[in-house]
């Protein structure tokens, strides 16, 4: 533990331990106006943890390797984010076969920070941080965003609840389709795909996360046909439909362009990519908000930094990001799906998504209570390896306000994929209605699925097709929490 | 074709009992239901007319279920949809829309394209129904 | 039809099982409770009860498909007991399952009665609507029909209410309440209103003694009592209340007992601001009951707005 320094010894040119520049502080208790990290630290051997969490609070804010004497001209004291907690991670370290771990809780003070910019925030809180020396791993687990910071922050362009007014679409989850194979078709094929699983009965389809302007398919042509398709559905339904029309592009001038497109041509709703940059993604929320246009954002590239348990940043914090610049849909995890999920872990994050106040829930992963300061609502979107067949698992564990993708599980259907989209369309109305009804559906779902399939050739065949296919792998990403009923004093 | 608005339209229509479940759903959870009638389905037509107030402080289905059935009455060739407002913050909207009625003939829409500079089109949905004036839609 | 039941053998069937089950012995015992004398109500809600649990078993067993008519009028003079045996009505029709919801909705003239054309239908579908499921109960009933003025818009709701008493039997029990007497000259003006009820109750006025045991209990359950000299004050302004105009049974019980407890509280600062026992705190002395008009002026208090 730090001892208390005087002026003279503290500002003395040369090299001192981090926790002694107080970048460490157990009695500090954090004001309702900082922003506060937990990190997960795995320190290399023989590192003091204190020291390592003491220097991580130091390198994310004012401190470097030595010291300065230009501190004395600021008020430093404020700047310094302190570190006041370190705990170590249940079920880690020697007995448990790992590392040891801890959790450090580090506290900022809301000027550290310039208003309404993700990449000024991110560029302190995993700025250079991830590199350092003493750290073997390093995660940032979560985040509590101040209530006067978050409002600095425009938000979800459109929002769960101004979505559905403008989709008409009310009581149950949305449903889409990644369009297949996601590259290598022309326009005028890709277009077809798109009117088919519409008509059928999918409020949206998507263009994938690399599907942007290549040579097989150039995104004007993309998007002329798309709407065509569309709007062809539309008159065949009396429903509003869309396809979320990838807007990624090498410069913001180009995102621009497609994006006014887009918005020309009447879609609803617009696409990006994660890998566009913090900077990128709220400029394109600012253009939503004044087009009127939803904005899906597809986390293309984030398992390079979220799976790992022990380094990088947990998605959940991504996500929390992600409200804040300002985007409508977010990829947010299946549980029952082809990709990464554990059940908390997921119910965590759309959580975060969706709720106008977080409760802290160590079980889910999520550390700090949290106040929305009513940023609208984002809707999670549920896509990869799901089929019609768990409509009761997803409605279970991700209720109603989501987006169902089924790309594979529309266009892969042995009848075609109008036929696809249709059983996938009969299988969620009749989940919900048997919900509502008070039956458990969860128990019962393969049951209701058998009925619905009376009246319904396509779902009867999507049962059968896929009535075995399951992912069932462990997950990496599970949150570490000692439950509170085992706590012993 | 079969308008696919509102949130069960892909299954068998609803029976009455089955509407009375929906109903006993929407008041449970302190919602207000209501019921509205249109002969125009375009898309976009957001406001259908309301038949009266969305009912507040109901305990029973009954009471919502007396008003479809006055409304089919009066209207038994128009589209009828039941609404759930939820006034929660952070909501203050709808929470479910289902149809419970529908006209016999459904001819459905005509897209109507207009083409512009750089092969851009501009789609306009018309229902051959509202082709009529209202009122004397679906004979 | 009727193959299930065979004399004494298996399928017999255990009525006072279904009692049991049906919970409504508590109902009863907790109107015994609640409500001093009685004698005729409770006698014949308990026929009632009997009436329907007998039904809902012939029901089952296809020996009926009619269903009972369970609408009811409680005839007799104010705070003669009506609302309460109308809660616990509604108690036991729930729990025989004859209405979806344990609930009750009071409402007179001026929840159902427009003020101008149009006025009327949707304020008494409205007030309907939020009954459904339980029971209405329309207090001082008569009042919806004003024979004088022939263009009176309680005629419109009297129409609505005919419909829904008959169409949604299922869904609503109605019970129409008040004065004997003009219960009857309204039954007799609207036969079809009579005709759709099923169940008529007489409510007897209170006789003194019966008078004195409410106001204990009333007391009671505020944790009052009276003093000695209270009581025998109490009962003297009973008979004198009774004789004069608007007595309203109970009601003028509590409203008496209400008055009383308010000049109890100044007595207790104007004699004993600073010392006073818990027992002092739950007593009500005569000089409560005499400084009512009744005895000053020979005239009843003004009742609390």
């Amino acid at each position: 533990m730090g001892k208390q320094l005087d002026a003279a010894e503290r500002y003395r040119a040369g090299v001192l331990e981090y926790k002694q520049m107080g970048y460490w502080e157990p009695d500090y208790r954090p004001k309702d106006t900082d922003v506060i990290c937990v990190f997960r630290i795995t320190p290399q051997d023989g590192v003091d943890p204190i020291e390592a969490a003491a220097a991580i609070a130091g390198e994310s804010s004012t401190a470097t390797w030595t010291v300065v004497w230009t501190d004395r001209l600021t008020a430093c004291e404020k700047y310094r984010a302190k570190c006041y907690q370190v705990d170590p991670v249940p079920n880690t370290g020697p007995d448990a076969g790992t590392d040891p771990q801890y959790f450090a809780y580090v506290a900022y003070d809301l000027d550290l920070f310039e208003e309404g910019s993700i990449a000024n925030m991110t560029a302190s809180i995993i700025g250079n941080i991830f590199g350092f020396k003493p750290l073997k791993a390093l995660r940032l687990e979560d985040m509590r965003i101040p209530v006067g910071y978050m409002k600095t922050f425009q938000g979800p362009a459109t929002g769960i609840v101004v979505e559905r007014e403008r989709l008409d679409k009310y009581g149950r989850p949305v449903l889409g389709a990644t369009v297949k194979p996601k590259l290598g078709l022309s326009g005028r094929n890709y277009g077809r795909v798109v009117y088919e699983a519409l008509k059928g009965g999918l409020d949206f389809t998507k263009d994938d996360e690399n599907i942007n302007s290549q040579p097989f398919m150039h995104w004007r042509d993309r998007y002329l046909y798309c709407m065509e398709a569309v709007n062809r559905a539309q008159a065949m339904t009396g429903e509003v439909k869309g396809t979320y029309l990838n807007v990624t592009a090498a410069t913001m001038e180009d995102m621009y362009e497609r994006a006014e497109f887009a918005r020309d041509l009447g879609s609803v709703i617009i696409m990006i990519d994660l890998v566009i940059g913090y900077t990128a993604i709220q400029s394109m929320a600012k253009w939503a908000r004044r087009n009127d246009m939803i904005l899906h954002l597809h986390r293309a590239g984030h398992s390079t930094y979220t799976r790992q348990k022990t380094h990088g940043v947990a998605f959940r914090v991504i996500a929390k990001w992600m409200r804040m610049a300002g985007v409508d849909h977010i990829h947010a995890g299946t549980v029952v799906g082809k990709l990464e999920g554990d059940p908390n872990t997921v119910a965590g994050i759309y959580d975060v998504c969706r709720d106008t106040f977080n409760e802290k829930n160590l079980p889910h992963g999520i550390f700090f209570d949290q106040d929305w300061a009513s940023l609208k609502r984002m809707m999670p979107v549920a896509s990869g390896g799901i089929h019609a067949g768990q409509m009761h698992q997803l409605v279970h564990y991700l209720g109603e306000d989501v987006v169902l993708q089924f790309g594979g599980g529309t266009i892969g259907h042995p009848m075609g994929i109008e036929a696809g989209a249709n059983a996938n369309r009969v299988a969620l109305e009749a989940m919900i209605l048997a919900r509502n009804e008070g039956r458990d559906y969860l128990a019962e779902g393969p049951r209701i699925l058998q009925d619905a399939a009376k009246h319904c050739k396509p779902l009867e065949a999507a049962l059968d097709t896929w009535k075995d296919v399951t992912f069932d792998y462990a997950s990496t990403d599970t949150p570490d929490f000692v439950p509170l009923e085992t706590v012993t004093v | 074709m079969r308008v696919t608005q509102g949130t069960f339209s892909f299954l068998p229509d609803l029976t009455d009992e089955q509407i009375s479940k929906q109903v006993k759903y929407i008041l449970d959870n302190g919602w207000a239901a209501a019921v509205e009638f249109t002969d125009d389905p375009h898309p976009r037509n957001t406001y259908w007319e309301m038949w009266g107030h969305p009912m507040f402080d109901l305990r029973d289905p009954a009471g919502v279920l007396l008003e479809v059935n006055a409304c089919r009455k009066a209207y038994p060739q128009h589209y009828i949809r039941v609404n759930a407002f939820d006034a929660t913050n952070g909501i203050e909207s709808l929470k479910l829309s289902f149809i419970v009625n529908r006209p016999d003939e459904e001819p459905g829409f005509n897209l109507h394209r207009t083409e512009g500079p750089g092969r851009s089109i501009i789609y306009t949905t018309h229902s051959y129904a509202a082709q009529k004036p209202a009122g004397s839609r679906y004979g | 039809m009727a193959e299930a039941v065979t004399e004494g053998g298996d399928d017999a069937i255990n009525l006072a099982r279904e009692y049991e089950e049906s919970g409504i012995g508590g109902v009863l015992d907790q109107l015994d409770r609640e409500l001093v004398g009685l004698r005729s109500v409770k006698s014949r809600i308990r026929d009632i009860a009997a009436l329907l649990l007998v039904d809902r078993v012939r029901q089952r067993l296809q020996l009926t498909s009619e269903k009972p008519s369970l609408h009811m009028s409680f005839t007799g003079n104010p705070g003669t007991g009506k609302t309460t045996v109308a809660l616990r009505m509604a108690e036991i029709l729930h729990r025989l399952g004859y209405i979806r919801e344990n609930h009750l909705v009071t409402v007179t003239r001026d929840d159902l009665v427009g003020q101008y054309i149009g006025h009327t239908a949707p304020k008494t579908r409205e007030v309907v609507k939020k009954a459904m499921g339980g029971v209405l109960f329309i207090d001082e009933a008569y009042y919806l029909y004003k024979p004088e003025n022939e263009r009176d818009y309680g005629q419109e709701a009297i129409e609505i209410l005919l419909q829904i008493m008959e169409n949604n039997r299922d869904d609503l029990v109605v019970v129409l309440a008040g004065y004997a007497d003009r219960m009857d000259t309204f039954f007799k003006s609207n036969p079809g209103m009579h005709s759709r009820i099923g169940h008529h109750l007489e409510f007897p006025d209170y006789d003194a003694d019966e008078l004195m045991s409410i106001a204990r209990l009333m007391l009671e359950q505020q944790n009052y009592h009276l003093s000695e000299s209270g009581e025998q004050a109490f009962s003297e302004y009973i008979d004198r209340r009774m004789r004069l105009p608007h007595f309203a049974n109970a009601r003028s019980i509590r409203n008496a007992l209400d008055r009383a407890r308010l000049r109890q509280a100044n007595r207790l600062f104007s004699e004993k601001p600073t010392r006073i026992s818990k027992d002092d705190l739950m007593t009500i002395e005569a000089a409560e009951i005499h400084a009512s008009r009744i005895f000053t002026e020979g005239k009843p208090d003004q009742d609390p707005v």
